[in-house]
């Protein structure tokens, strides 16, 4: 049984976000940490992760910057600018009120209707 | 949205560094990836293999980030123009003939609009400007147009006018400026106080003019122009108080003009208040303004034109109500006429420019036809190459935007061309005589002017796109694929297109043609107006003399010394001064009364132009004598009262009998009789003010010491060619006063030549538009038909197979390029006739349709477009039907 969940359609901008909220990651670090954060069970694909990334450079939610990685080679790192901060909380509340309204839809008993 | 653009524009003005910065980031991921394999058991080549493959396609997810920039669209429009480059290097010759056209049509255009921007568009340096009137009088029916203003009007109306906040008169000038010995004559300008605050531009330094120095006992303040400043005070900030010496009087510097100062098309360097006494303020002085002072005027925020000429037209006849002379003056037709000033300054050129430009559009029009033939022949040759692209994928929008690039970067390049020849064209302007334009000083070769050319550019390159991108969409994919190598069917409506538009660049050349024809008869006409003098052998110069130097009687002594020389000059046959001579550029008129004229009914006293002559001046200018005799130097003394006046003078007052003997006064009004001039002869009459000059107006000329003034010309007739005469006349006055330079020499054909450079330059320019117009409608006649040739040339094959001749072949052609032709000129007659009718304004003496004209156009378009077509009708007859049968 697999038990990566499909990534929903754009759910791929929040968790990055959210990734390099945290701390400053390079593009690898954004992939890894989203499959820790989301306890393994989501994978993001690997060729859709950049173009995310430059998208959300362009849109200024995110700032790069050229550092040493943890094994001194040179990395391209991203962090949270503060549109991006303002966006990923808009987002995250939206998702919370979407995930509770489905939720709470989904989980309605005939005895309810 | 800011964000972003700059984003984008980072990015692509530091693209190398994207790209390797985004190369490297993306192997740094899937070494890592490698790294994470190797270290849970992979062995190295094997993880690094499975890492590649996993990431996926380098390239596409490079692709993918570029376009999350916005880059491809630049990629793709930079694959573009490296793509209609290759193809436009790959025809050189369609190319340049292209660039060439584009940039004479341009460039002519670019002239021209230079031309039009700086006098006709580009406001007046001044606050609002648009406010700015000018105000003169108009006496008609005495045959006096314009009469500018006189100081009366000016002390009347001021402060009388309520649609004007303010009211100012000036007048041009030339005065001797400088210490003794580093004189200069200097162009001046005396104005009234509130000159400078109607314009709304005062002194950058100092103060203006008051009320207190307008009269000639306080009137010792100069203001100084910018670059006189610069020039003779060194741009001195304190020059404020320091002394100026006008005509060796000693005046105070009160103020500097800013940089930005430039009224009209003076050039002045000095101004000095407009001073008057009292007498000269008076209501009897109210219509002697002699076209010597103008008036100009601010409009009220929120009062029109309309409002202010109304409330003249009031305060005139109000002031008319107790003149004395209101009757004659009311049957001169007097009105005081309110117009802007700077439409008013540049009416004359007005209509010439925009008929120039019209002729230059004209250009453009015929430039843009013959292009898009070429580029639509172009199209049709590689329809295939566009039919295998379109059915390998390319899509309509990629199409269009091929078609768009290929022609903008043509017309860009074009256009850059055209800057260089509008540069020239500007030049070629100046040798013209645009600098004595109205406003001509302005022009120039300026940035915002090459920004305009180069949008024009651009629109020109999107307009020529849409029927080459239409032509190419409407091909159907499978007849283009289908029809191998025979060229592809004729498009019948490609061809009826082709074909109107070669008509349409006939009609063009044709209109062209004929108006370049109208504008030189027009100039051959005024050119053969006899001046009415013998204008060949005659030297003339112009010598002033300041008033503070000079008294009359002083004056008068200068004359006689000058005239005893000038007689003993080697070659000077004889030799005259009179005031101002014609074809000076100077114009004045001033009334005379007849005695015993009684005016008629609606007649009021005349304008003539009213000389005083010394020394042999008729002689001089080759005059005839029509009766009595000419003045000599005898008259000059002012024992007499004597004239000489012209046969459009004597003429008019007395048709029927001799005027020797009759006697005028030298004023609108009868005098007393001891004042009366005696008429002593009668001499030709002359054009004054130009050959094309309509209303005889009628000269009289007075002994010179009735008629004094600051200025005086020379004329010298002498044997030797006239201009070799100019330094030896220099020193004869040098002898006299060697502060006293002879301006403006120039020989009167010279001056009757210069006279007409407002026919011959726009002639010139329009014979030259047309002879391009000619040339490019070769190019596109040459060019569709020998696309036509080359076409039908399977079909002209077989023709001659099955026993067609030469000659057949080549007639069949040769009827086609008669059609055109014909079709061509009959429109091309229409259009003649409509620009005739349009022209009419600048022409002399010729009708909108001459048929001399019309021949003449139709005649040099029939040689031209039949030897474009000779040549490829000639190819087609020479068609082998072997080879052309067997090509395939």
């Amino acid at each position: 049984m697999d038990k990566t969940a499909e990534l929903l359609p754009g759910t791929l901008d929040m968790l990055i976000l959210k990734a390099v909220s945290l701390k400053p990651l390079h593009g690898y670090g954004v992939m890894q940490r989203i499959r820790q954060i989301s306890g393994d069970a989501i994978e993001i694909p690997q060729g859709s992760l950049y173009p995310a990334l430059y998208r959300l450079e362009h849109h200024d939610l995110i700032a790069a910057e050229w550092g040493q990685s943890e094994n001194n080679r040179r990395a391209k790192y991203y962090t949270l600018t503060a549109t991006g901060r303002r966006r990923l909380r808009d987002e995250t509340a939206g998702w919370n009120r979407l995930a509770t309204a489905i939720a709470a839809a989904l989980n309605t008993t005939s005895e309810q209707v | 949205m800011f964000k972003r653009l700059r984003s984008l524009f980072r990015v692509l003005t530091r693209r190398r560094d994207f790209e390797e910065g985004m190369t490297e980031e993306l192997r740094f991921h899937i070494e890592q990836y490698a790294d994470e394999l190797v270290r849970s058991g992979m062995s190295p080549e094997k993880a690094a293999r499975h890492a590649r493959l996993e990431f996926g396609s380098l390239d596409s997810v490079k692709g993918d980030c570029r376009e999350e920039r916005g880059l491809h669209l630049f990629d793709e429009f930079r694959r573009e123009l490296s793509y209609a480059a290759r193809l436009l290097r790959k025809t050189p010759g369609f190319t340049a003939t292209a660039l060439l056209t584009l940039a004479v049509c341009l460039g002519a255009n670019l002239t021209i609009f230079a031309v039009i921007d700086s006098v006709l568009l580009r406001p007046l340096p001044f606050r609002e400007p648009d406010r700015l009137m000018t105000i003169f009088n108009t006496y008609p029916k005495a045959g006096v147009e314009r009469d500018g203003s006189s100081l009366t009007n000016y002390y009347e109306r001021r402060g009388h006018i309520s649609a004007f906040t303010s009211l100012a008169i000036y007048r041009y000038g030339t005065e001797i400026i400088g210490e003794a010995g580093l004189t200069d004559r200097e162009q001046t300008m005396r104005v009234s106080p509130d000159f400078f605050s109607t314009l709304g531009l005062g002194p950058a330094i100092g103060r203006t003019f008051t009320e207190e120095e307008t009269t000639s006992e306080t009137d010792h303040v100069a203001i100084l122009s910018d670059t006189f400043w610069r020039q003779r005070y060194n741009a001195d900030p304190n020059v404020i108080g320091r002394l100026v010496r006008v005509n060796s009087v000693p005046r105070t510097v009160i103020g500097v003009l800013p940089p930005t100062f430039h009224f009209l098309s003076s050039d002045a360097r000095v101004f000095l208040p407009l001073a008057s006494r009292a007498e000269e303020r008076t209501p009897l002085r109210r219509h002697s303004g002699g076209n010597v002072i103008q008036m100009i005027a601010r409009l009220q925020p929120g009062a029109t034109l309309a409002q202010a000429q109304s409330q003249i037209d009031a305060h005139n006849a109000m002031l008319e109500a107790d003149d004395p002379q209101a009757k004659m003056i009311a049957d001169a037709g007097f009105r005081s006429m309110v117009v802007p000033l700077h439409a008013d300054h540049v009416a004359a050129i007005r209509p010439t420019l925009l008929l120039l430009q019209a002729g230059a559009f004209a250009l453009l029009l015929i430039g843009a036809v013959n292009l898009v033939n070429l580029l639509l022949i172009r199209a049709s040759s590689r329809v295939k190459e566009l039919a295998v692209r379109q059915a390998l994928g390319a899509s309509r929008a990629y199409v269009v935007s091929e078609v768009v690039v290929e022609t903008t970067l043509l017309t860009l390049v074009g256009g850059l061309l055209g800057l260089a020849i509008g540069a020239g064209g500007i030049r070629l302007l100046r040798v013209l005589g645009a600098d004595h334009l109205p406003l001509g000083g302005r022009i120039a070769f300026d940035a915002q002017l090459a920004s305009v050319a180069l949008v024009a550019a651009i629109i020109m390159g999107i307009v020529l796109a849409v029927p080459i991108a239409w032509f190419n969409l409407r091909q159907h994919l499978g007849n283009a694929l289908q029809s191998e190598s025979r060229g592809g069917t004729s498009s019948r409506a490609a061809q009826i297109l082709r074909h109107s538009f070669i008509v349409s660049q006939i009609a063009l050349a044709f209109m062209l043609l004929a108006g370049a024809g109208l504008l030189g008869l027009s100039l051959q006409r005024a050119m053969a107006v006899s001046p009415g003098f013998q204008s060949d052998h005659v030297l003339t110069g112009q010598i002033l003399l300041p008033w503070a130097d000079y008294s009359e009687a002083a004056r008068l002594t200068f004359v006689e010394s000058l005239m005893d020389k000038m007689a003993y000059l080697p070659g000077v046959l004889s030799a005259g001064v009179v005031n101002n001579v014609p074809f000076s550029g100077i114009s004045g008129k001033s009334a005379a009364t007849v005695v015993g004229h009684a005016l008629r009914p609606g007649e009021s006293a005349r304008g003539h132009y009213s000389y005083g002559v010394a020394g042999d001046y008729f002689r001089a200018m080759g005059f005839s004598l029509r009766a009595g005799r000419f003045l000599t130097a005898d008259d000059s003394r002012r024992s007499q009262r004597v004239c000489v006046v012209d046969d459009d003078f004597a003429r008019y007052y007395w048709p029927h009998a001799s005027a020797v003997g009759q006697r005028l006064w030298d004023s609108s009004e009868a005098g007393r009789d001891a004042e009366a001039f005696t008429v002593v002869g009668v001499v030709g009459g002359a054009k004054q003010a130009g050959l094309t000059e309509e209303q005889a107006q009628g000269a009289i000329y007075y002994p010179y010491a009735f008629r004094i003034g600051d200025s005086v010309f020379v004329a010298v007739r002498t044997s030797l060619p006239p201009e070799s005469l100019g330094l030896a006349l220099q020193k004869v006055v040098r002898q006299i006063d060697s502060d006293i330079p002879v301006n403006d020499l120039r020989s009167m054909e010279t001056r009757i030549t210069d006279s007409l450079v407002a026919r011959r330059s726009p002639a010139l320019l329009a014979g030259l538009f047309s002879g391009i117009a000619l040339l490019l409608t070769a190019i596109g006649t040459y060019g569709v038909l020998s696309y036509a040739v080359a076409h039908r040339r399977r079909e002209i094959g077989l023709r001659m197979a099955l026993g067609a001749q030469p000659g057949q072949i080549r007639s069949q052609f040769f009827y086609l390029s008669l059609r055109l032709l014909a079709g061509g000129t009959i429109l091309g007659v229409i259009g003649a006739w409509l620009t005739g009718q349009a022209m009419q304004a600048v022409l002399f003496h010729v009708p909108a349709l001459n048929l001399a004209i019309l021949v003449g156009a139709a005649f040099v378009m029939g040689v031209v477009s039949l030897i474009a077509c000779l040549l490829p009708s000639h190819r087609a007859a020479q068609i082998s039907p072997m080879e052309a049968l067997a090509e395939e």
